[in-house]
């Protein structure tokens, strides 16, 4: 029996009013197979707001995908699905809602910028057509307003010389490029909601740097909320507004970015933080976390970070700690804080 | 007094670009241009810049996996790419190398015994216990337990199959390890224990590092040299020290300014702008004038190559404008 804490009362969000735009809650998401299932992502919760940047942070199989996946309604059926939680989204319970429904969230209000621009576009169609598609498709333009709003797009995340670009295929585009097409498909539809799922990985620091600043100044002008996925603590901190630590299926630290990197209140967090190599300070050795993320299939009992933790007590062996809150929305799952 | 371990000289690689069906290939691609450098002993020489920039090629030609066009890698007292017989033996036992990847580099069907075994076997003919003895001890040397010999690669984590590549890498006592991107592919949690493992392995052997990494923190963490390359070109050359506390080339200041700074109190910041440029037809003069914030529309940057040259000591740049700079810095 999991032990972990959901809110009690899932009354929905007041509608549009509220400057709540996304309230994920209690969200439970196994692989499922005929003799198994697999915790990937096991109880998370946290909320987006309008115009807000949040980041989830966690390592390879921490189920930080998956949780996007699941807004999306994305997760690969059969075989993974969303067994408990909601995803309300400006007063609807996206896991609830028909197929048919979704899709005029889908692209349309929530947008998804994947990892790899390579396998995001389709290689035997034009970067025009591709651009075109969810403006089409959701905002029902035809014609020159298509064409007009496609140059806007592609204007808007940089790209120069739009015209003589719609022509060509993915094959003609740098990485960095293919990254900004993928985003101008994103955003041509104005949505609320951009989901940025490690969009920088397979790019150059200056062209991240360059995408970064991108998608921050869109997001400022025209108030969309973005959910960074991310392990890079650096992009966490120029990016975002609120971070969410994962870990193994579940959020264990929620606060502010300040409050992430001054004070840091999981051991897992400061570990993190720790261990990584920072530009311009000295360290003599990196702090090193000792062992690696376990993995959803062997989950120790108790708290699943106890094994690494040079804190932990004989209570994190058999329990998974209670959510302390710190003041506002900002939250621990630690037995330290508890005590 | 340093001892080098690797000297690179003048090091050019040009590729012929492919052809396409209709029309045979006459492109040149500028891969390596007259690239000089140094590699101490017990010390770790970094390569920094952005992808096609070059390191990797440097690399392959120092790995004997490319003849260069022009220049010579120096080992010692011989030029590499003649080496031949025992001489050849010899250089590939003391250059080894850990690539980003350590699953694509193992044979899946290899227990990590035999992986780890094979280069003791072939070049120093160790069989039986002594060979097993040794396969123990180089496994406790990075940190893994002898029950580890038994299994596959397919069974480790990606931080454990990094360890086991820097076992067979160690196996035959190398005086210089190429590390190209060594942590890039694997978790954030587990970085720091590579990183360690390295570093201690260094101390405790001697060791010279040849790395390669586009992330500037891991380099500032574990270089003595840092050398930046754009388009084929070496354009700054500096101890680690001062090229993280005064960057010359406009390039390296770029390059340091665009990495994410874990601190949400400081301000993002772009750094270059513009893509790397082709090394099929590289720009005329400074290869990085194009992008270049200090580059001003018309004069030397573009019309000539600037000259490789030492601007404080022990401190190599190729910029029109950094010898300007420092006497304006004087003047103040």
């Amino acid at each position: 029996m999991s032990a972990s804490v959901i809110p009690s009362t899932s009354r929905p969000p007041r509608r549009s009013k509220s400057d709540v735009l996304l309230r994920v809650e209690g969200l439970k998401t196994y692989f499922i197979s005929r003799n198994r299932q697999l915790k990937a992502v096991d109880g998370v919760s946290f909320t987006v707001r309008r115009g807000e940047a949040v980041g989830i942070v966690g390592e390879s199989g921490s189920g930080k995908s998956v949780t996007c996946l699941s807004i999306m309604g994305l997760t690969p059926t059969p075989g993974c699905e969303v067994v408990a939680g909601s995803v309300w989204f400006d007063g609807e319970d996206l896991v609830k809602l028909p197929e048919r429904q979704l899709r005029s969230f889908r692209g349309r209000r929530i947008a998804m910028i994947m990892q790899d621009p390579q396998t995001s576009l389709n290689p035997v169609l034009t970067i025009g057509d591709q651009v075109a598609e969810p403006i089409r498709l959701h905002l029902k333009k035809v014609g020159a307003a298509l064409i007009e709003a496609v140059l806007a797009a592609l204007t808007a995340v940089g790209i120069p010389q739009p015209e003589r670009r719609l022509k060509q295929y993915p094959h003609q585009f740098s990485g960095g490029m293919r990254q900004r097409v993928v985003a101008a498909m994103g955003l041509s539809t104005h949505p609320e909601l951009l989901i940025a799922d490690e969009p920088t990985t397979s790019l150059d620091v200056t062209i991240q740097a360059q995408f970064l600043k991108l998608i921050r100044d869109l997001q400022r002008q025209s108030g969309t909320s973005v959910i960074w996925v991310t392990h890079d603590l650096g992009i966490v901190a120029q990016c975002c507004d609120r971070v969410n630590v994962m870990y193994a299926g579940r959020i264990v630290e929620s606060a502010g970015v300040r409050k992430i990197f001054k004070e840091p209140q999981h051991p897992y967090t400061r570990a993190l933080l720790a261990s990584v190599p920072v530009k311009g300070t000295r360290k003599e050795r990196l702090y090193q976390i000792e062992g690696q993320p376990p993995s959803v299939d062997q989950l120790p009992e108790g708290c699943p970070f106890w094994p690494r933790c040079s804190h932990a007590l004989d209570i994190c062996r058999e329990q998974y700690p209670p959510q302390a809150s710190k003041g506002g929305d900002d939250f621990v799952h630690c037995w330290l804080a508890v005590t | 007094m340093a001892h080098p371990v690797l000297q690179v000289e003048g090091l050019t690689k040009h590729y012929r670009a492919a052809g396409s069906f209709f029309a045979s290939g006459t492109d040149i691609v500028h891969a390596v241009d007259n690239v000089s450098f140094t590699i101490d002993e017990a010390t770790t020489f970094a390569l920094v810049g952005e992808s096609g920039c070059g390191k990797t090629t440097v690399t392959k030609v120092l790995l004997r996996l490319e003849q260069p066009t022009a220049g010579a890698v120096r080992f010692g007292d011989k030029i590499v790419h003649e080496l031949s017989g025992n001489d050849l033996r010899e250089y590939k036992r003391a250059v080894q190398a850990v690539f980003q990847d350590p699953y694509s580099s193992m044979n899946p069907r290899m227990r990590v015994l035999e992986i780890v075994a094979e280069p003791l076997r072939v070049h120093q003919g160790l069989r039986g216990s002594a060979l097993c003895d040794r396969v123990e001890e180089l496994l406790s040397d990075v940190g893994l337990s002898a029950t580890a010999a038994s299994l596959y690669p397919h069974q480790f984590s990606g931080g454990q199959r990094q360890r086991i590549a820097i076992a067979r890498a160690l196996a035959l006592k190398p005086r210089l390890m190429v590390l190209d991107e060594p942590v890039s592919g694997l978790d954030v949690s587990i970085r720091a224990q590579i990183l360690n493992l390295l570093i201690d392995l260094q101390i405790e052997h001697g060791l010279s590092y040849l790395l390669i990494s586009h992330d500037l923190a891991i380099v500032e963490h574990m270089s003595h040299m840092v050398g930046v390359m754009y388009v084929g070109k070496l354009v700054e050359l500096s101890s680690k020290d001062d090229f993280y506390s005064n960057p010359l080339h406009p390039y390296s200041k770029g390059l340091l300014a665009a990495v994410p700074h874990p601190d949400p109190d400081l301000p993002m910041s772009v750094g270059v702008t513009g893509e790397v440029a082709s090394a099929i037809d590289p720009p005329t003069g400074c290869r990085f004038h194009p992008r270049c914030p200090i580059y001003q529309g018309t004069g030397a940057c573009r019309a000539s190559e600037p000259l490789w040259r030492e601007a404080l000591t022990g401190h190599r740049v190729a910029c029109h404008k950094v010898e300007p700079m420092l006497e304006i810095a004087d003047a103040r």
